[in-house]
């Protein structure tokens, strides 16, 4: 972030020698490699499918289903790369966001049948913040066990990834629930110049969670924390406080994505998107989020969610099966990790 | 300055180059040992002293050189090579099992050495105790090291070292946490071990101790040889001088405080159960106090409650006149205390951000504006302003800091304070690692701030920088200050003696 802010410092003196501002230069690429990697990346996949499957990858429909897709996975991975910058990562996540959208369904179910549909959809906007309730609420429970009571992340999501999820499913009874505010499956289907309304919502969220590390001081609390905690701690930055507004936010993103899911497909359920938590780990790292904490970008954890998107449509184009897609997915991973230790091999020291 | 060495040396460097990504660290860099010599290697940070002992170690390769040691050439060590060779090095924190006794500490690596995949803690005991009493010490062997002080953990150290057959003996800062009784204790037995025929290397920065004990001296600076000969040759000064390549002013500088100035900071019968009891502490505005002590006196502890890292228990802090609460680091930074850290790189640093982050990382909250959004603008005024002040040198301030020289990356940590503007400011070993230009620098940037008002407190065991800077100087033993020296009695030997008593 600040990064940027000096860079300018840098040109302004001009008189630096020259081999400082060549090595500088090569600084900024190695901070941006990984946004650029996953741009090249997408290209590519694109390039590809585009090649071997123009009629069906090109098609409106397939573009569509990869705006569509997209959003609730975006706004999933760039919460669990908030986590990741603070040192910390959130399991709980996907329940959080089930746990909104089957609060929305069920209110809007009870509402509907007691007081009729039509008070129920009038409804929509206050059941949408209901549900962003939940997840505020979930993120702050995380919060808690992390800041307060001072448990190893993973471990406290682990535990009330659980707990979510058992509330869940003994709310529903195991079964998928239908019924979601009209409004909101209008949202799912509505387009601005092509484009899909929730796909803004993930361009919203991105903005959001971008102006937050780059222009407010939570933002840089949250990635000193993650840099390294105990400089931050000696640095008058109470974990505490930045803990539980990270594990917050990240419950707000939760249901947020939950409402995502409503709008896509009026329906929820508890094991929804089960393969969803692992899945946004692997784009948060991949986007350049160093797993040990400090280091993120907006940029590189939407890049790499529009990437693996397009791969996974293109397999579908491709009439690949899913458990081929899961494995493209560990490839694309492990290659983006030997990568990064080729090339850090080739430049460090 | 060569000595031809008439004994066969026991270890021999010969044009020792080392670079790491283009910097030489080592440039062809010779050096001997004889049999039955204590060798002082002496040098700022960053003289190469430390990868010239991790090449004798095996825990670096050279990128050419050779090394001989029992006559035997190798172009690099391996870790194990070393240790069959009989090198053994004894680092600072000694690198013992704190969980385990005094026997097995001393025992384990020679039962591994041998090859015995099984430990067997009754062959233990009598290895340790056949070492211990060799040695005529009196060291409790079913003692778990957890316990034990810091001189017994030293001399539990050099058992294990001997038990593996020792030859070559490397100690790194071996006398940094001793009292003056331990350190007599402890070249009585470096006598004892030359007498056996082991030869020692000393890595110290107490030059005038090490001194004491050492035949000869070698002198390293910037990766580059530059003296050999025998102690006695040298005095402090010369040494001082042969390491920093030019005349080091140590001379007192330090400027009238009225003793009716403002009081910046009073602290009245603090307290912490098992640390420290019953300090009264007043630093008028203006004056810079020295607190030292052995290391475990509880001169650190002191500090650190009253920046709030582990609080006091009883008495009260004042700041500028008026009672503060501190009970955690946010309340002491709100208070108007600033505190630089012992530990540089994990409590001071964020090493891979860049400079202007670590230095804004205090002070972003100050700089919140409309909607919460911080001015960038002000901001990055502020931090060139405080960076160009401190002086710090790097061609810009995105440059990650783990680049930095100790001496830059110390003013980064005391930029990131001074953009608190802090009434207090507490320094934790401000020159610990920091070359001797540098360190006179720094302290030059303290006498400023406190002449501009500030109330300065350093923590130091380096007595020359207390002498050179401090007004006052409390010496801190067993957790109380037992003396308080001010004015003429500010002297080197004063306090070297107070210390120690």
């Amino acid at each position: 972030m600040m990064n940027r802010i000096a860079e300018a410092d840098g040109m302004r003196r001009g008189g630096a020698e020259r081999r400082d501002v060549l090595t500088d230069f090569v600084r900024k690429i190695h901070v941006n490699r990984s946004v650029g990697q996953m741009a090249a990346l997408l290209v590519a996949a694109f390039a590809i499918f585009t090649i071997l499957r123009p009629a069906v990858f090109l098609g409106s429909y397939n573009l569509q289903v990869i705006a569509l897709a997209a959003p609730e996975i975006g706004i999933l991975a760039i919460a669990m790369m908030v986590t990741m910058l603070s040192g910390g990562i959130d399991l709980s996540v996907v329940s959080i966001a089930n746990a909104s959208a089957i609060t929305i369904s069920m209110t809007y179910t009870a509402v509907s049948s007691r007081a009729g549909v039509e008070l129920a959809n009038s409804l929509a906007l206050p059941l949408v913040l209901l549900g962003l309730v939940v997840g505020v609420a979930a993120g702050a429970i995380n919060g808690l066990l992390i800041a307060k009571v001072g448990i190893t992340p993973i471990l406290a999501t682990l535990g009330t990834m659980q707990l979510f999820n058992g509330l869940e499913l003994v709310v529903t009874g195991g079964r998928t629930l239908y019924g979601a505010p009209a409004g909101l499956s209008t949202l799912g289907t509505t387009t601005f110049l092509g484009v899909p309304a929730i796909f803004l919502i993930l361009v919203v969220v991105a903005v959001a969670i971008g102006v937050l590390l780059d222009r407010i001081s939570l933002g840089f609390r949250i990635r000193y924390q993650g840099a390294n905690a105990e400089a931050s701690r000696f640095s008058g930055i109470s974990s505490t406080r930045t803990l539980l507004a990270t594990y917050t936010i990240v419950g707000l993103l939760g249901g947020i994505a939950g409402v995502v899911f409503l709008s896509r497909n009026p329906s929820a359920s508890a094991d929804y998107g089960a393969s969803y938590t692992l899945l946004v780990i692997v784009i948060a790292v991949l986007g350049g989020t160093n797993p040990y904490g400090g280091r993120a970008t907006v940029l590189g954890v939407v890049l790499a969610t529009l990437c693996l998107q397009v791969v996974a449509s293109g397999f579908t184009a491709m009439r690949l099966s899913s458990q081929q897609y899961a494995m493209a997915q560990g490839v694309i991973l492990i290659g983006a990790m030997v990568l990064d230790y080729l090339r850090g091999r080739g430049s460090s020291r | 300055m060569d000595i031809s060495p008439a004994p066969r040396p026991v270890l021999e460097l010969r044009d020792i180059v080392k670079t790491y990504g283009g910097v030489h660290a080592l440039d062809t860099v010779s050096f001997t040992l004889l049999p039955g010599e204590v060798h002082c290697l002496a040098g700022e940070n960053g003289s190469g002293k430390s990868t010239l002992i991790k090449i004798i170690s095996g825990v670096e390769t050279p990128d050419s050189g050779v090394i001989v040691v029992g006559g035997e050439r190798h172009a690099s060590m391996t870790p194990a090579s070393a240790i069959a060779a009989g090198v053994q090095v004894i680092y600072q924190d000694f690198s013992l099992f704190p969980n385990l006794s005094v026997a097995e500490n001393i025992a384990m690596p020679r039962q591994r050495a041998v090859g015995g995949r099984f430990y067997s803690a009754r062959a233990a005991r009598p290895i340790a105790q056949g070492i211990v009493d060799e040695l005529g010490l009196a060291l409790d062997l079913d003692a778990d090291v957890a316990a034990l002080s810091v001189a017994d953990k030293q001399l539990t150290a050099i058992c294990r070292a001997l038990v593996s057959d020792a030859q070559i003996i490397i100690m790194d800062e071996p006398t940094t946490a001793l009292t003056g009784a331990e350190v007599t204790a402890l070249f009585a037995l470096v006598r004892r071990l030359q007498s056996r025929g082991v030869s020692l290397i000393f890595v110290s920065h107490k030059l005038d101790e090490v001194l004491r004990v050492s035949q000869r001296l070698t002198v390293l600076r910037n990766g580059t040889w530059v003296a050999t000969g025998a102690a006695g040759d040298y005095d402090r000064d010369a040494i001082a001088g042969l390491m920093t390549g030019k005349d080091i002013d140590t001379s007192r500088v330090v400027s009238a405080v009225p003793a009716d100035a403002a009081i910046a900071l009073e602290v009245k019968g603090l307290g912490r159960p098992g640390a420290f009891a019953d300090v009264d502490l007043v630093v008028r505005c203006g004056e810079i106090v020295g607190l030292t002590g052995l290391l475990g006196s509880g001169r650190g502890e002191i500090a650190e409650a009253i920046f709030g890292v582990r609080p006091a228990t009883t008495g009260t802090i004042a700041v500028g006149g008026h009672p503060v609460r501190i009970q955690s680091i946010p309340d002491a930074v709100a208070a108007g205390i600033g505190y630089v850290p012992e530990d540089r790189l994990t409590q001071g640093l964020f090493l891979d951000d860049s400079i202007a982050d670590n230095v804004v990382a205090a002070s972003v909250t100050a700089f919140a504006g409309r909607a919460r959004l911080l001015d960038r603008a002000r901001m990055l005024a502020f931090i060139q302003s405080v960076a160009s002040r401190l002086r710090i040198k790097a061609p810009n301030l995105s440059l990650a800091v783990r680049s930095l020289s100790g001496g830059n990356a110390q003013r980064v940590v005391l930029a990131k304070w001074l953009m608190t503007n802090p009434k207090v400011l507490l320094l934790n070993g401000p020159t610990v690692g920091v070359d001797v230009g540098s360190k006179s620098e720094i302290l030059e940037i303290l006498r400023t701030q406190a002449s501009a008002g500030m109330g300065v407190v350093v923590i130091s065991d380096d007595i020359p920088e207390l002498y050179s800077a401090c007004h006052r100087v409390l010496i801190v033993q067993g957790g109380r200050i037992v003396c308080e020296l001010a004015g003429d009695a500010v002297r080197v030997e004063t306090i070297e003696q107070r210390i120690a008593a």
